[in-house]
């Protein structure tokens, strides 16, 4: 179920009034409920891969009941292999398969020795990526300690398929999400408000911003070698907010929703198109993905205590792994390599902690050297999206190559003063919101009228300048 | 919460408001013809309509024959144009038909449209019937083989489709669907609009009937379609002009049966197509009457 579909507002309602006014005297029914509502949500998309997430949720509680009890060391460990080896397999076997036996079959033809193995036609369970890394945290945290394990198998299911997160995140952590299923909700109208608030906004995000630069990110990237430097420059920058307004859309209605039902989850984006520098952008972009990179991965390996050697090579670990989790294709490794790239100078010079404010705190308007550094971060994103949104190699490259002629110079070819108006509005929004949470976060100083004229006007914007329908980008990884 | 439910309820209705101002004003859907079943079991428009467009790039209008476009000055040497929501054509100005286009080039003849979506190849037969009075020299029925398929029974049973029982070997003519229903939705504009633009889906991943039957099966109930429409129908002063998107075995098997065919070929990379929208542009339109009129002046 899409959350910008008619299923969904039919749905939403429903499962509100049940959980409020029916379940909410009893705790238990009220996370069975969350249980269930999970599962029609998810099901509604294909019942079939519900079996793979009852799986990892028998699987994964019955490891952290086992762990509960265990204290010999090496049998904890094979207990936290088991949970990571089953759910890696799962995620492995889904999303990677096949992308393992064509480089296979590649690598041996590449050395003259061609070899045929059959590859699956195999589904992608839609939110696979998300829930596998849920969940992998609560045994992580279990075996480190850093977690009571749960006894409770509906309130450890609804971690596990919590609907408004589930198919595209924010990745919650055990420790964070969790507890919240032991304790009694009390609805809160503050938190209910700015949830719907936050709801608004996201759905402003995907319906107007992402669907509208789709419809020329999608043209000029499908016919690439058709286009001048300067109309691909334009498809990159459509790209860019396509995919920004798209995932951060898709979390902004997520956790919107999540606060209807009394909880809070992790802010996933805190406007990274205004970092200063590459570090601050990986702080504010996809953030319950790069810190569970950064808690379950980077540190493991010995973060940044270790000498250059090592700080170079767990920054090209990380960045790589992340860009592998978006999909199986080269095109999202060198992505994620070419993030590195931008990081890593940083991390040397130990200059990766230096914007850890919000730019131009307390002004109105950034300063020069501000504008400047913001331009080059978001010009460095915006080549490195080439790599994301391109269809193989070799279109990146060609399509980077395109850029850098004399072309660049010229009249683009696509261009359409309506979305660009548009995200311009969507920019002055987002900037005079950055010290919130989301952008319209706690209007209640504006005037009444003024502020209900403001939602009023975002419907109206949603409804005129709707876009083609497309998917949210991040249900295919 | 009295107070969230109270404050949701108000935006509800003032969004339900400002929504259908939007929607009005800004035309985000195509205004709807009123349909009726005329006396011949066929459902048609009701006789002098017009409305606009979605986003009103043009409107549209239901002659008072009850079929979308302009009536020709002449019935004289008369060609009927009869086909589903691609002659139909809404989505593009009244310059854009294939009757203006085929006048256009060959003014020889005077041209008439009788299309509706929906249309199944055996009802475009049983519409042919109803251009008897006026003589026409010729019936040009724009089809693929969605048409053929939805014409029978046996493939798949649509309520609102004139269909043929092989079994029976008689023509079950189509009801209207859920009309009540469709008036409310096409006069709340705004919540047609949320209906066209968020389609309800529910994906069971069950085999629809039609993919359950192959493409063998298939060729037997066409051919026993033809036959049909062979032995009931007259069918030398028809043509069959198939669709780029059709199976090349199912134009091929009209030919052999002794059908008259027109097999539309798209010719250069530019699509005939809009982008979000299977339907033909006035390109696409164009496209197709020249290669139609090819036929119609060989004919002669």
């Amino acid at each position: 179920m899409l959350f910008n579909s008619l299923e969904f507002v039919i749905f939403l309602p429903l499962v509100f009034f049940l959980y409020w006014f029916i379940t909410n005297r009893h705790l238990k029914l009220q996370n069975l409920l969350i249980v269930l509502a999970s599962y029609t949500f998810y099901g509604w998309w294909d019942w079939r891969f519900l079996s793979l997430i009852l799986f990892s949720t028998v699987i994964d509680f019955t490891i952290g009941n086992l762990l509960r009890t265990e204290s010999k060391d090496v049998v904890r460990k094979i207990y936290l292999w088991i949970s990571i080896v089953v759910n890696l397999g799962f995620l492995g076997f889904f999303k990677y398969y096949n992308f393992f036996i064509e480089s296979f079959q590649d690598a041996f033809t590449f050395i003259g020795k061609p070899i045929e193995i059959n590859s699956l036609n195999i589904i992608l369970p839609v939110g696979i990526s998300f829930y596998t890394f849920q969940t992998l945290s609560y045994t992580i945290d279990v075996y480190k300690r850093k977690l009571e394990p749960t006894k409770d198998i509906i309130a450890f299911s609804a971690f596990v398929s919590f609907f408004p997160q589930l198919v595209a995140g924010p990745i919650e952590r055990a420790t964070n999400l969790l507890p919240q299923f032991y304790s009694p909700r009390k609805f809160d109208y503050e938190n209910a408000v700015n949830g719907m608030r936050q709801i608004l906004w996201g759905l402003f995000k995907k319906i107007v911003i992402a669907d509208n630069c789709a419809k020329y990110a999608n043209i000029i990237f499908n016919n690439s070698d058709d286009y001048s430097g300067s109309t691909l420059l334009m498809g990159a920058l459509f790209f860019t907010f396509q995919i920004y307004g798209d995932f951060s859309g898709y979390s902004d209605i997520a956790i919107g929703t999540s606060r209807l039902f009394g909880f809070n989850l992790m802010q996933n984006f805190a406007f990274p198109y205004f970092s200063r520098d590459m570090a601050e952008f990986w702080r504010r972009w996809h953030i319950s993905l790069s810190t569970w990179f950064r808690d379950y991965l980077y540190i493991p390996l010995g973060g940044s205590r270790g000498g250059t050697k090592m700080k170079v090579r767990n920054t090209f670990i990380i960045f790589i792994v992340s860009g592998f989790w978006h999909g199986a294709n080269w095109t999202f490794i060198i992505w994620g390599f070419l993030n590195a790239l931008y990081f890593l100078p940083l991390l040397l010079l130990k200059r990766n902690r230096v914007n850890t404010d919000i730019v131009a705190e307390g002004r109105l308007f950034p300063n020069i050297k501000e504008i400047f550094q913001m331009a080059v971060t978001f010009l460095l994103a915006v080549l490195a999206w080439i790599f994301f949104r391109a269809n193989s190699m070799d279109q990146a490259f060609q399509y980077i190559g395109d850029i850098f002629s004399l072309e660049l110079f010229s009249i683009p070819e696509v261009f359409s003063l309506e979305v660009f108006l548009l995200v311009l509005l969507f920019t002055i929004i987002e900037w005079f919101g950055r010290t919130k949470q989301f952008a319209i976060e706690n209007l209640d100083k504006l005037n009444k009228y003024l502020r209900w004229s403001f939602y009023m006007g975002l419907i109206i914007l949603m409804f005129v300048f709707t876009g083609e329908e497309q998917e949210f980008i991040y249900f295919q990884f | 919460m009295k107070q969230f439910i109270r404050h949701i309820l108000l935006f509800v209705v003032l969004g339900l408001i400002v929504g259908e101002l939007i929607a009005r004003v800004f035309v985000l859907n195509s205004e709807v013809p009123q349909r009726e079943i005329d006396d011949f079991g066929i459902q048609r428009y009701k006789p002098l309509q017009n409305g606009d467009y979605k986003g009103r790039t043009h409107s549209w209008t239901i002659n008072k024959l009850g079929w979308p476009g302009e009536l020709p000055n002449s019935y004289d040497n008369l060609i009927t144009v009869i086909g589903d929501s691609f002659i139909e054509n809404f989505m593009n100005p009244s310059e854009c038909h294939q009757s203006s286009y085929l006048k256009e080039l060959n003014k020889e003849y005077n041209y008439i449209e009788a299309a509706r979506s929906g249309v199944s190849l055996i009802e475009a037969m049983e519409i042919t019937k109803q251009f008897d009075s006026l003589n026409p020299k010729l019936h040009l029925i724009y089809i693929n083989d969605s048409d053929l398929e939805e014409s029978i029974v046996q493939l798949a049973r649509h309520n609102d489709i004139t269909q043929l029982d092989l079994d029976k070997n008689s023509i079950v003519y189509g009801k209207m669907k859920s009309p009540g229903s469709k008036k409310i939705l096409y006069n709340w504009k705004f919540i047609y609009y949320l209906y066209r633009r968020f389609p309800v889906s529910f994906n069971t991943n069950e085999i629809s009937p039609e993919e359950k039957i192959d493409v063998n099966s298939k060729s037997i109930y066409f051919r026993k379609l033809l036959n049909f429409i062979k032995d009931n129908y007259e069918i030398n002063d028809k043509i069959f002009v198939f669709r780029p998107d059709t199976n090349p075995e199912t134009i091929e098997l009209t030919r052999n049966m002794g059908f008259e065919v027109v097999d539309l070929k798209v010719e250069s990379d530019k699509s005939w197509s809009f982008e979000y929208d299977h339907h033909w542009t006035c390109y696409g339109h164009r496209e197709a009457a020249k290669q139609v009129n090819t036929v119609i002046a060989e004919r002669k």
